[in-house]
């Protein structure tokens, strides 16, 4: 059982604060993310889990035994590195088996063992070769091999998949949460591509600047985003700046762009400034006015395969961003008004950042 | 990784404190105080500066080095980009040979062009013969031609990097705009590469400024600054330390100002092109194509002939100073019927010195690349220091320091490996910085992450993936401490002496024909280890500089 509870971490690089008093606790067996912008901190909060960077003041605990005080050979943690760093003087097996003679495990059981690892990421034949005749995705299971065959009581993943094609990315994203399911073992993932955390995490910390903008499922954080910031950086919202208006016991009125909309419940006090995000996906194309809506000119359609994006204009000039599925037919042409049906609910408010 | 971090560098910091920064204080106290009583003073200074003698000296040496570095970048650039954009016959050839002067001892070049060209040299006498003068190239002539002969692949090697790795698309967009082929070369790729000029052009000046081996051949009376250093130490009749000390300090001062203008000029221009693939080959007619491979071959062979001269003529009759065209190997049987121990003291004195410089070199190279902090700096900035003191100075400095006291050192063998040690040990940190270079932190990180502590990490994975450039590096610091003269001259004893000291010894006196069978032993020393390794060499281009 190892739950990992970090407690006021920080770290400093000059003045900037990279990783700003950090507190978070995962969960037995949960594939747990770090999600961000680069240099939100999240490298930097790896690291000193792995022992590479220098813990400032703060603490680090795995279940009961605190481990920031232990060098980083000796906490048994299991990493995949960004670029695999597979020891390329060292065939596949002695690439996988280097832990295990670190930990003077006996000759006789090494074999046997590396040969289970290799097998689990569907490598069994690959123990003579050398690294340079492995490919990319190769590379990244014998990386996750040899952390894996030490039985480490944690796994660190940093980027592992950036530097895979797109299509091999998709893959490999699915069998390391297959294995890490399967092991029951508790993973630390970084991760700057916000589909990708979204994918594979039981739960996700999105940082900024060194701080935790909100900890939540994929679902939670995506749907219920707590700030601005996490809102924009997952999936691209449409962030825009308005002003509340009167509330008529279940919505309040917010003046956006030149358009009149609406959000569920009071949300402002009426004259004060705020932001309002509502995701592209949610904004409907309907062919004549019903319901709640606004109009706005369409002004670019670009082709994405299974969805068009609609690149329109709100009277004031505002942009606003719409995904509708490709296969539905557009009632106006470039330069035509489009009438947009949203519900009120699925919009949300954030105080004005200025 | 703290407690090895910790032991490496200060274990480094006093074994240089202790033999090349105490040297140092005690050349300099000796340049402050009154000979024999020990007073302090600055009349040494007043003197030296009050002498017509020596301050010719320290024009002359000032003068020599400005036009070696000015001759060497005239040599260097255009030859740099013949073969960085011109397709010449047999370039892989030119490339490698391009570079060996650099290691071919230079006091040997010198003394080659003394053999051929000198008062009674092989050409200067044929020439007599038929009736044509040869003017003389005894003085700044002579020096300066072999300096910039020998140091010329100090701005070649950069430079030729710095053409490598434009960008052609910048190129092609200053064609683009309208620049002719000469206007872009003059507008964007030489200040491209203007930074690598320079600095390659700087340890010119600082070799020649240096170099005590070539103006000891050629300078004949006239002054020089790394010879009257020596001659004021070691004089027999007027052996005068105060004044030795404060030509020292003028001569450290002089290549450590150039040096410290050389990283701050540095420091403030960096210009990084990400060339993913070389510029191509220039599409020139034949005939300019011909032009530019004459003119490479041609300044190369120039550099390389005297010394093959040299081999040929070892192989020759001499009845006393005069030459018979006659197939011989007396030169090197009387060269060696003394005693095979100048053979063999060189031999073991470059072979410890080189094994000591890349076991003491491989972990500073490792901690001043891996490291930060305020240590790391301070060890990399000492680590350099013998960069800017001459072997002789060094030399002076290990005598004043361990002819006496706690630690008596002289006449022995271990003092001239600790000279060459300190002189070699800035190469040593390079080359193996170079190579940390290449290798990615993660690995170690890796490793370290899998269970192994970071020594053992560093013993077990990273000297192993270390391995191949160090032996590199270990060649080349054994050639050119094999034919190091200028700390040898002043720490030798006649049990200790070397090859490059018998060389010395000889040009003295009249015996030329064992003299170029040392001269050729010296320049076989180089040519052998180098042929066996050169592959391993092209990577280590960067770390010579």
């Amino acid at each position: 059982m190892t739950t990992i509870r970090i407690d006021r971490l920080r770290r400093s690089y000059g003045t900037v604060r990279a990783v700003d008093d950090i507190s978070l606790t995962v969960g037995h067996g949960e594939l747990f993310t770090l999600l961000g912008p680069s240099g939100c901190g999240k490298t930097t909060l790896l690291r000193m889990i792995a022992g590479f960077n220098e813990v400032e003041s703060g603490d680090i605990w795995f279940g009961e035994e605190r481990i920031d005080l232990l060098p980083a050979h000796k906490r048994n943690i299991g990493m995949v590195f960004q670029n695999y760093a597979i020891f390329p003087n060292m065939t596949v097996e002695a690439n996988v088996a280097y832990g295990l003679r670190a930990r003077k495990v006996p000759p006789a059981d090494i074999g046997a063992r590396v040969a289970q690892a290799l097998a689990r990421v569907r490598l069994q034949d690959y123990g003579p070769r050398r690294p340079h005749e492995l490919s990319g995705g190769q590379l990244q299971r014998v990386a996750i091999a040899r952390a894996l065959v030490v039985e480490p009581a944690v796994l660190l993943f940093d980027e592992p998949l950036s530097n895979l094609d797109a299509q091999l990315r998709v893959e490999m994203r699915v069998e390391i949460r297959q294995l890490q399911q399967s092991l029951g073992i508790t993973a630390i993932y970084v991760t700057h591509d916000q589909e990708e955390a979204l994918a594979i995490s039981d739960r996700i910390a999105v940082l900024r600047s060194g701080k935790v903008e909100q900890v939540g499922a994929p679902e939670e954080i995506y749907h219920q985003p707590q700030t601005a910031f996490v809102a924009e950086f997952l999936g691209g919202t449409n962030m825009l700046r308005g002003v509340a208006g009167p509330y008529d016991g279940t919505r309040t009125e917010v003046m956006v762009g030149g358009v009149r909309m609406f959000a569920q419940g009071r949300v402002a006090p009426a004259g004060s400034p705020l932001m309002l995000s509502i995701r592209p996906e949610l904004l409907s194309l309907s062919k004549e006015p019903h319901g709640i809506q606004l109009e706005a000119r369409l002004q670019l359609r670009e082709f994405l395969g299974p969805i068009q994006r609609l690149h329109t204009a709100l009277p004031d000039g505002t942009p606003l961003r719409v995904s509708a599925l490709s296969g539905q037919a557009l009632p106006a042409g470039i330069g035509d008004m489009l009438c947009l049906s949203y519900d009120p609910a699925q919009i949300i408010v954030f105080p004005s950042t200025s | 990784m703290k407690s090895f971090r910790t032991v490496v560098t200060y274990t480094a910091l006093a074994l240089l404190g202790l033999f090349l920064l105490y040297p140092l204080s005690l050349v300099l106290a000796a340049s402050l105080r009154v000979n024999g009583t020990g007073a302090f003073t600055l009349a040494n200074y007043a003197s030296i500066f009050a002498s017509p003698y020596y301050l010719h000296s320290l024009g002359n040496s000032l003068t020599a080095g400005g036009m070696a570095t000015l001759l060497a970048a005239l040599i260097g650039i255009p030859l740099a980009f013949c073969l960085a954009r011109i397709d010449i016959p047999g370039k892989t050839a030119l490339l490698t040979l391009a570079a060996l002067p650099l290691v071919l001892p230079s006091f040997v070049g010198a003394y080659a062009l003394v053999l051929l060209f000198g008062h009674a040299g092989v050409v200067t006498s044929a020439m007599r013969g038929i009736g044509i003068p040869v003017g003389s190239i005894y003085g700044l002539p002579g020096i300066v031609l072999v300096f910039a002969f020998t140091l010329y692949p100090y701005v070649l090697m950069p430079t030729f990097a710095g053409f490598r790795a434009v960008d052609v698309s910048v190129e092609e967009a200053g064609r683009n705009l309208g620049g002719s082929r000469w206007y872009v070369f003059r507008t964007v790729l030489l200040p491209v590469v203007s930074p690598a000029i320079l600095a390659g052009a700087l340890l010119v000046f600082i070799e020649a400024l240096e170099n005590f081996g070539v103006p000891s051949v050629l300078a004949e009376d006239r002054p020089f600054l790394a010879v009257d250093i020596f001659k004021l130490f070691a004089g027999e009749a007027d052996s005068d330390p105060a004044s030795a000390g404060v030509l020292s300090v003028l001569l450290i001062a002089s290549t450590a100002l150039i040096l410290l203008l050389q990283r701050y000029y540095l420091s403030r221009r960096r210009f990084s092109t990400n060339a993913r693939s070389s510029p191509p080959m220039l599409p020139l007619s034949r005939g300019w194509r011909g032009a530019a491979a004459a003119f490479s071959w041609g300044v190369v062979l120039i550099s390389l002939l005297p010394f093959a001269a040299v081999l040929f003529i070892s192989f020759m009759k001499f009845r006393g100073p005069v030459l018979s065209w006659q197939f011989d190997i007396d030169n090197y049987a009387l060269l060696l019927s003394g005693s095979y121990a100048p053979l063999y003291n060189t031999f073991i004195l470059a072979s410890v010195a080189a094994v000591v410089t890349i076991v003491l070199g491989a972990p500073i190279g490792y901690i001043v690349t891996r490291q930060r902090g305020s240590t790391a700096t301070a060890l990399d900035l000492v680590v350099m220091i013998p960069f800017v003191v001459s072997g002789t100075v060094l030399g002076i400095g290990l005598i004043i320091a361990f002819n006496s006291g706690f630690l008596v050192l002289t006449g022995g063998w271990l003092i001239i490996v600790i000279a060459y040690v300190v002189r070699k040990l800035p190469f040593g940190v390079r080359s193996a910085s170079a190579i940390v270079h290449q290798i990615d932190p993660s690995l170690e990180e890796a490793s370290i992450n899998l269970g192994v502590s970071p020594f053992r990490t560093f013993v077990g994975l990273t000297v192993p993936l270390m391995a191949s450039g160090l032996v590199g590096g270990l060649v080349l610091i054994w050639i050119t401490a094999a034919s190091e003269l200028s700390s040898t001259i002043v720490l030798y004893t006649s049990r200790w002496s070397t090859m490059a000291v018998r060389l010395y010894q000889l040009l003295e006196g009249t015996g030329a024909g064992a003299a170029t069978a040392a001269a050729s032993i010296l320049i076989l020393f180089t040519g052998i280890p180098l042929l066996l390794v050169h592959r391993r060499l092209r990577r280590q281009d960067d770390a010579l500089l």
